[in-house]
């Protein structure tokens, strides 16, 4: 009797898990006294209600089919033949609008102003002089190659 | 089926059922286990009506994630494990609720935007006892007293050590002693 009462002033003293579990396992569900103190499996059950005498709910199949589909078999995911079919046309329609696009823009590259007709027009470009201040500036011209671009950049004279 | 009879399915074959969509099957599953579950949630829950719902999402749980489950466990111990999951989801919503409603008793602009509160829960625990255990250690005793469970199966359902639902059951087996011999005087010393 007095061990189990050190054996509970140490339960309640220490609330350590590990420490009372070895407690419970080694001495408390062991010990005719200390189960004495415990609510019995009997006692318990009468506070709970039993799994017999709870009673479903009337509609709970309805509820639960209706929310999970249940009330017609699912059917094991086997790919889509429409919806492949659909994934299919829209990838061709892409390379279709892909592939009209490229050649449109190529052909524009053949048309003036893009081509090497244009060129000319570059070569034509001329500056006489460049003022800046009122006086003659240090001017230079700038194409990058394989452009039609003209830089001009043009710095007072010291 | 009937409501209420044996499954003509066995546990293996309510699964299998299940996993390939059969509605014959997941009826059969809502009749085998059914009131498990719901005596679980009622019991850990603590009213009928959240009782019933909790019941309704185990169900819809077990039959998204049925392909989770492994079949070299307890089927039963999966599902008591979703119930409580689902209890003390249930518990958590209600105790928010309960702190917005306490606050909306202070502030009426609130609970004129919709804070009205649910009525009376008409069928509380079946023994006011129980409140004053947690969540934890009224699963632990319900499943200890009810379906027979070890120590070991309700670490599992807590998802906790054998030694901590020891522990759980242990605390809440005391403290409800102590409470019938002291206060309710209902239960005498051997």
């Amino acid at each position: 009797m007095a061990f189990c009462k050190i054996v509970d002033v140490i339960y309640v003293a220490l609330p350590i898990r590990p420490l009372r579990a070895f407690l419970i396992r080694n001495h408390m569900e062991r010990c005719p006294e200390c189960q004495a103190r415990l609510l019995s499996r009997a006692e318990a059950g009468r506070l709970f209600v039993s799994s017999d005498r709870v009673g479903m709910p009337v509609d709970l199949w309805e509820r639960i089919s209706s929310q999970a589909g249940r009330g017609t078999p699912v059917p094991e995911a086997p790919p889509n033949p429409a919806g492949a079919g659909w994934r299919w046309a829209a990838a061709m329609g892409t390379a279709a609008v892909v592939a009209v696009t490229g050649f449109w823009l190529l052909r524009e590259v053949e048309k003036p102003g893009f081509g090497p007709g244009f060129v000319g027009a570059a070569d034509r470009f001329q500056i006489d002089y460049v003022n800046v201040g009122g006086a003659p500036a240090q001017t230079f011209v700038y194409q990058p190659q394989g452009t039609d671009t003209v830089f001009v950049w043009a710095t007072k004279n010291p | 089926m009937e409501k209420g009879k044996k499954p003509a399915l066995d546990e293996k074959e309510i699964i299998d059922g299940c996993l390939r969509g059969s509605s014959v099957s997941s009826r059969a599953m809502v009749d085998a286990y059914g009131n498990l579950v719901m005596a679980v949630a009622l019991n850990v829950v603590g009213n009928r009506q959240d009782a019933e719902d909790v019941c309704q999402e185990t169900f819809l749980q077990v039959f998204r994630h049925l392909a989770r489950y492994d079949p070299s466990r307890s089927f039963k111990t999966w599902l008591l494990t979703i119930v409580y999951r689902r209890s003390l989801d249930m518990i958590r919503k209600k105790r928010r609720f309960s702190e917005f409603s306490a606050r909306a008793r202070f502030e009426p602009a609130v609970a004129e935007r919709g804070g009205n509160p649910h009525p009376a829960d008409p069928e509380p625990l079946p023994s006011a006892l129980l409140t004053k255990l947690s969540p934890r250690e009224r699963t632990a005793l319900c499943l200890w007293a009810n379906e027979g469970c070890t120590a070991r199966d309700i670490s599992v359902v807590l998802a906790c050590s054998a030694s901590t639902a020891r522990v759980y059951l242990f605390n809440a087996r005391r403290k409800i002693k102590a409470l019938l011999e002291n206060d309710h005087g209902l239960l005498q010393n051997s």
